[in-house]
């Protein structure tokens, strides 16, 4: 049963059709949805995560750990990572036992995520067909480039079209995977339109089939490959985080200058960082982020408590970065931000807004996003969302 | 304790030195402090030496100043303290010889920003001055530092752009007499306003160059000062002061408290207070960085910076000249050399012999901030043995 829906769109790019913001990758995004996703359920009742994609942000080196940072999941629950589409999407969601989460997260052809979560109670989801052919009409290896043999009259014709006949499929109520007419002619009636066709068009997909009252069926397209499913009518909390589409700012790209990285610095600064957890003193009750040996207020050096910061925040100062700077896209925007009620001030960039839109005194949250590329390693903590209706406010 | 005198001062031009390196401009730079002594000097009479270099860019940085200037056989200390780093050198050097162990110092400063590409430049001297895990990735360039504190400023005191277009017209007018200086052109509040944003709200106007250059000292102890001049300049006062390194932890960027702390030090061993000072030279990396500066310093009330500006109560000819000699906007900013050279300007002004020469001055104060601004250093001179 599928107990929770969670999805997140970039603010940049069409509405269907998205781009990524500098600071994100598979991993940021993939922690949104998911954090949508256990909104409307209770997180400790999740026991494992799959994260489904074709990009990866390491293929050696770990995304696990990160993302069950981001997501505030304890470091031990099995994580599966997991290379596929829309099709595989599906199938694991099918497959799984209750309590699991499964992110599904793309890039190409429309950056964005969705999560859903397992449970007892929700809706059905079965598959009712499934089939694996192999028409590489897109190609990457472990090595890198993709390759993209160019026919996608091929692909419709030889591929989708005869892998639904052996299937013996009739018309559908939403295709994941494929864009627009192509999606629309496999259906009855009126499809809902999806922002990507990777692993998370499967996800969204369900997300436009909540509702509707009656059993839907739906395939999931990756090429040559399908998995058709049926989807049940039953009640499913579905969170969006699908802001208005902003055309992207145009900025001076980043050069090729690798930022150095110490990896001690980076190990032991990692739990605060991605989980954003204060020390607390257990003399004064003072919270220090980072976390210290010796506190800030009483110079305190017993040991700390671990506690979690409040995500609500307000710009206290602000600057603006115009001059070209090695490694980093510009302009950029710094912010020194105000937690609530915690005495705290984090030191961030912007994100999700343009350069230079925030101005003290406005208010945001902390989001998880990439802060940077060191030498090849994907630096994540958290950046500032501005919430302009609450400013308003 | 005892008197400490200052009896030489030299420097190298500022600017983009790219025909010198390192080996080169310091001792160019003590030989031209060596050669200002009134009765002569023997460089073989230095007991000891301090050398500030913030990034030193040919390798092991006392023994090239030792090696470079002929001083093979006295202790050679390379000190590092961010842009504070030369009156925190001038600081030890009085130290030094006020603490009886040496009789004859050098104090020498120098850096080389131009060493490095300007595509690395920001990285190479970011990772000195940031923590590795938290703020180096964020992208926090110098002028950001110094922006954060400079948005703030402007969004609780009455203060402008305008204001701040005021600090670089001033200095950069100071700059034009002074054939050391890096950037030798007047400007208009329009030029400083209408330059490209570098880091908001500075524009390219409100920044410092980056330089390179070399400044030496020569310190006595009051004993032997009758050997070299009649007319010594005193060290009568030094502070140093330092705060919270990250910006996070800082509650109020309005100010820089490092600046309040070494102040308070320096003007109590003085025995003044800022009302005495007679001409300053302050660090003016960023246009409002001179602002705060004034308010940190006591040259004005809080929030009331503008109007000493407003007013050309710090121009040459005012009440209180700041930066006449173009300051780290005109003159330029070696980091390393940049405290030392203030005291070079402050030894000729209180000698009557400045380029842009504040008439009958007594008391004068060389003042540094840096770091993710968390140092400061403060030298007070003076025609007064005391």
């Amino acid at each position: 049963m599928i107990q929770s829906i969670g999805t997140y769109l970039p603010s940049w790019g069409k509405d269907l059709s998205r781009l990524p913001g500098d600071d994100e990758d598979v991993v940021t995004m993939a922690v949104s949805a998911g954090l949508n996703a256990l909104a409307s359920v209770d997180p400790g009742g999740v026991t494992s995560v799959h994260l489904v994609s074709r990009e990866l942000p390491l293929l050696e080196g770990g995304n696990s750990a990160a993302l069950l940072a981001g997501l505030g999941l304890p470091a031990t629950l099995d994580v599966h990572e997991q290379s596929g589409g829309a099709p595989a999407a599906l199938m694991t969601a099918a497959s799984v036992p209750p309590g699991t989460l499964i992110v599904a997260a793309d890039l190409d052809g429309g950056a964005g995520a969705a999560a859903v979560i397992t449970g007892r109670s929700g809706s059905s989801l079965e598959i009712t067909g499934r089939i694996a052919r192999s028409l590489p009409v897109a190609a990457r290896g472990w090595t890198g480039p993709r390759r993209d043999y160019g026919d996608p009259r091929l692909l419709r014709e030889l591929g989708v079209k005869e892998s639904l006949k052996e299937l013996g499929a009739a018309k559908v109520s939403a295709v994941a995977g494929l864009r627009g007419k192509e999606a629309v002619q496999l259906c009855m009636g009126d499809p809902p339109a999806l922002p990507t066709v990777g692993a998370s068009a499967a996800f969204f997909a369900l997300a436009g089939l909540v509702d509707r009252g009656e059993l839907a069926d739906l395939v999931a397209i990756e090429q040559a490959s399908l998995a058709l499913a049926a989807f049940g009518s039953g009640p499913v909390p579905v969170v969006r985080e699908e802001p208005v589409a902003r055309a992207p700012i145009a900025t001076r790209p980043a050069s090729d200058t690798d930022i150095s990285i110490s990896l001690a610095a980076y190990g032991r600064a990692f739990d605060a960082k991605l989980r954003l957890l204060a020390a607390r003193c257990t003399t004064c009750g003072t919270l220090s982020y980072p976390p210290r040996l010796r506190c800030i207020s009483c110079g305190s050096e017993e040991p700390t408590d671990t506690v979690p910061l409040s995500r609500q925040a307000e710009v206290y100062t602000v600057a603006t970065i115009h001059v070209p700077v090695p490694g980093l896209g510009t302009p950029y925007t710094v912010v020194l931000a105000e937690l609530d009620h915690a005495g705290v001030r984090v030191l961030v960039r912007l994100t999700g807004a343009p350069p230079g839109s925030v101005a003290i005194g406005d208010r945001g949250r902390m989001v998880f996003r990439r802060v940077a590329i060191r030498m090849g390693i994907p630096d994540y903590g958290y950046a500032f969302l501005p919430s302009p209706e609450e400013t308003a406010a | 304790m005892r008197r400490v005198a200052m009896v030489g001062a030299g420097m190298t031009q500022f600017g983009e030195l790219f025909g010198l390196g390192i080996k080169e401009m310091v001792p160019m730079a003590v030989s031209e402090a060596v050669a200002s002594v009134d009765k002569g000097f023997d460089r073989t009479a230095i007991e000891a030496a301090w050398f500030g270099e913030l990034v030193p860019t040919d390798g092991f940085a006392s023994g090239i100043l030792a090696d470079s200037c002929g001083l093979l056989d006295i202790p050679v200390t390379r000190l590092e303290n961010a842009c504070a780093t030369g009156n925190d050198a001038v600081r030890h050097g009085f130290l030094g010889v006020a603490s009886g162990m040496y009789d004859v110092v050098l104090v020498a400063g120098a850096d080389k920003v131009r060493e490095t590409s300007t595509q690395t430049t920001f990285w190479d001297w970011m990772s000195m001055t940031r923590d590795m895990a938290w703020d180096f990735p964020l992208g926090l360039v110098a002028p950001a530092n110094f922006a954060l504190h400079a948005a703030r400023y402007l969004h609780e005191s009455p203060a402008t752009r305008e204001h701040m277009a005021m600090v670089a017209v001033k200095n950069h007018h100071h700059g034009v007499s002074n054939p050391k200086a890096q950037l030798r052109f007047d400007i208009t509040i329009e030029d400083v306003l209408n330059a490209p944003m570098v880091v908001e709200p500075f524009g390219l106007y409100d920044c410092t160059p980056q330089s390179d250059g070399a400044a030496a000292v020569l310190l006595v102890a009051e004993d032997v000062v009758d050997r070299y001049t009649d007319r010594p300049v005193w060290i009568r006062g030094v502070g140093l002061g330092v705060d919270r390194v990250m910006h996070a932890h800082k509650p109020d960027m309005t100010t820089f408290p490092p600046t309040v702390k070494a102040a308070k030090k320096a003007y109590a061993m003085a025995g003044i207070g800022p009302a005495d000072i007679d001409v300053a030279e302050v660090h003016d990396c960023f246009t409002a960085v001179e602002l705060i500066n004034y308010e940190d310093l006591g040259f004005c009330e809080k929030f009331e910076a503008y109007k000493l500006v407003e007013a050309g109560e710090t121009s040459v000819g005012g009440r209180l000249p700041v930066n006449p000699s173009g300051g780290l906007k005109a003159k330029g900013h070696p980091p390393g050399a940049t405290g030392v050279a203030q005291c070079v300007e402050l030894f000729e002004q209180l000698r009557q012999s400045a380029c842009n020469q504040v008439d009958g001055a007594r008391w004068a104060l060389a003042h540094n901030v840096g770091g993710p601004t968390a140092v400061s250093a403060i030298t007070i001179l003076s025609r007064e043995k005391g």
